[in-house]
């Protein structure tokens, strides 16, 4: 069925696209410094699917991951996002996309002063729904099992805890896309465990794309599909 | 109702310990900005002390008197030619001279100023005057002035000295306070003691009459029109007297202001001290932001990847310098006013606390924490969201 989906260009189909690359390249630097990082890359990825993206570390996934992010600017090639191309868009513009997107990184990076809920309503607050976003905030910390810590600070939570509260956070607004930078990298094997099955059930729950790098060979089973990226090209697919 | 997660409040306040350290610090800065400009301004107001006292609308000097302080006099006679004016009430002398007291513990003698004056007259709005008037009118009495410097000794009635080696007893006190010419205090006595001690002193000594006035204090009828009377006098009298208002741009306290503001370095150590302060109280804000936007770094980061912009984050660091610069203020302010009231015992200065100058400087603590703020924004907006990965 993804086989079919590649070779069709129909709206109609486009639109069961979250992610859509073609011939993107990206270099680093610039004039004689240049380098390339990313080579010809084209890819898509239909909605609803959880895809790991591996590799060897300089091979570019970071890169790859903050260009569908909107977090840097496309120099060649065509990216879009849920139906909306990222190329030539300028950083105000960019800005709106992410608001459309979730972010996990490897650090939960949350204020350390606010609590988890605070911290997951920062995210609501974008959608400028200040009437409801505690009771969001407390339905998707509910949701990742969280429900007795929402008035709890950072420092009185486990790591892996933190990491479900910046998963509430990525996901307290329903984004259709969310990338993840290796969540799991700073957890032990149980609660990395957690946080990837929480992951993968809500993501199912909203029939969202997940696009997720990881290193992590324990939680490669909830993948739809596997990228590994050599040397800025995309090698093969596991399917 | 829209209620944001106060970010900046509570980003400052999460760490107590580091908070209240802030807030000292800019409690500091704002102590030391009241100190210096307190010292300016008490030294500008202490020389208007006692020309802010006199009685009358118009005032009377001897042309070269550029100051009150200096010891030029003129003829008495051009007040009574004055009372002769049309809208003129009354026309009072002020006789004023430096002479040494004794302090009646230590024996040390110490310069005072003496100023003179019909006690029948109100030449002076200096309302013990009149409750001691009395006394005033003995031989050998005077008033003292309770803000006068320790060196003269003890100031309570019925205290008594030498003043210019003849004796002399304290009836009554009054509040006024030092300044330049003023030496170690004030007395107020009437002018005929001031015969007494200044008519007949040595050979090397200026000896004083009434021929000679030093201020003149000419009183206006209800309702006179004060520049047009200034005019007349100064055009029908000679030239050997200055007539100007009291009050008003061109009047007699503004001019010996303008005096001390340009013919002293007042104005000019006291206001680099206090921009010396501002500065420290920018680098110590600066100091403050700059650390929390650094401890932030990667949680503004993912802000921004989130969808933030620059201008909330922007919001933030000046909500923040905002924070510091009221609550910090306030202990800045009450230790200031501590100070002050120390300040006034020790020095017979005039530091008053006025709420202009208290709003000024509230302004000016914002402004140091908004630059400060400004500064330290720029490390928030080149954060760069996708290094964050």
């Amino acid at each position: 069925m993804f086989k079919a989906q590649q070779q069709s260009k129909t709206n109609f189909l486009s639109n069961n696209l979250a992610v859509q690359i073609q011939q993107l390249n990206y270099s680093f630097g610039i004039g004689d410094l240049s380098k390339q990082v990313l080579f010809d890359i084209s890819l898509e990825l239909p909605k609803g699917q959880i895809v790991i993206l591996t590799g060897p570390s300089g091979s570019g996934k970071t890169t790859l991951l903050t260009l569908v992010g909107g977090l840097r600017q496309l120099q060649n090639g065509s990216l879009r996002i849920l139906d909306q191309e990222l190329m030539g868009l300028g950083d105000r513009d960019l800005v709106n996309v992410r608001r459309n997107i979730g972010f996990i990184f490897q650090a939960h990076n949350l204020f350390e002063s606010l609590t988890a809920s605070q911290n997951v309503e920062m995210a609501v607050e974008l959608t400028g729904e200040f009437s409801s976003k505690r009771d969001q905030a407390m339905a998707m910390l509910s949701a990742l099992g969280l429900a007795d810590r929402v008035n709890y600070k950072p420092q009185s939570l486990s790591g892996g805890q933190k990491q479900r509260v910046a998963i509430a956070r990525a996901l307290v607004n329903h984004p259709k896309l969310i990338l993840a930078d290796e969540p799991t990298a700073a957890l032990d094997k149980k609660s990395g465990r957690d946080v990837v099955n929480y992951l993968h059930i809500l993501s199912r729950r909203e029939n969202s794309t997940v696009l997720m790098i990881t290193h992590d060979n324990r939680i490669l089973d909830v993948a739809d599909r596997i990228i590994n990226l050599v040397d800025g090209r995309l090698e093969s697919e596991r399917i | 109702m829209i209620q944001r997660v106060p970010l900046a409040w509570l980003n400052l306040t999460h760490d107590r310990r580091r908070f209240a350290t802030s807030l000292v610090g800019v409690g500091f800065a704002v102590l030391m900005m009241f100190v210096f400009s307190g010292f300016m301004n008490a030294l500008f107001d202490s020389q208007l002390q006692l020309i802010n006292r006199l009685n009358g609308e118009v005032i009377m000097i001897n042309p070269l008197r550029t100051n009150v302080s200096v010891p030029q006099t003129f003829a008495r006679r051009r007040l009574y030619q004055a009372r002769a004016f049309e809208g003129v009430q009354n026309a009072y002398a002020l006789y004023i001279s430096e002479v040494n007291w004794e302090n009646p513990e230590t024996h040390q003698a110490n310069s005072v100023r003496v100023t003179a004056l019909n006690p029948d007259e109100s030449v002076l709005t200096i309302p013990e005057i009149d409750s001691y008037r009395q006394q005033l009118r003995l031989p050998e009495t005077a008033l003292m002035d309770t803000r006068s410097r320790p060196a003269v000794g003890p100031v309570a009635i019925g205290v008594i000295s030498e003043l210019a080696a003849r004796r002399i007893r304290l009836v009554g006190t009054f509040t006024m306070g030092t300044d330049f010419s003023s030496g170690n205090g004030n007395l107020i006595m009437s002018d005929q003691n001031f015969l007494r001690y200044f008519a007949d002193r040595g050979p090397d000594e200026d000896q004083r009459s009434f021929a000679t006035v030093d201020i003149g204090v000419i009183k206006l009828e209800p309702g006179a029109n004060v520049e047009r009377i200034v005019e007349t006098l100064q055009e029908s009298l000679p030239n050997d007297v200055l007539v100007m208002a009291r009050d008003g741009d061109n009047g007699f306290i503004m001019r010996e202001q303008q005096y001390w503001e340009e013919n002293s370095l007042i104005g000019f150590i006291f206001s680099l001290l206090t921009s010396m302060s501002f500065l420290v109280g920018v680098i110590l804000v600066y100091q403050i932001l700059y650390t929390d936007v650094a401890d932030h770094w990667s949680e503004y980061a993912t802000l921004k990847a989130m969808g933030y912009r620059n201008d909330y984050l922007l919001k933030v660091v000046i909500q923040e310098a905002l924070i510091l610069s009221v609550l910090g203020f306030i202990p800045g302010f009450l230790v200031s006013q501590l100070f002050y009231t120390m300040a006034i015992n020790a020095t017979g200065l005039f530091f008053q606390m006025t709420s202009e100058r208290v709003m000024n400087l509230l302004i000016t603590t914002f402004i140091m924490c908004l630059v400060s703020g400004a500064i330290a924004v720029r490390k928030v907006q080149t954060t760069d969201p996708a290094d964050v990965f």
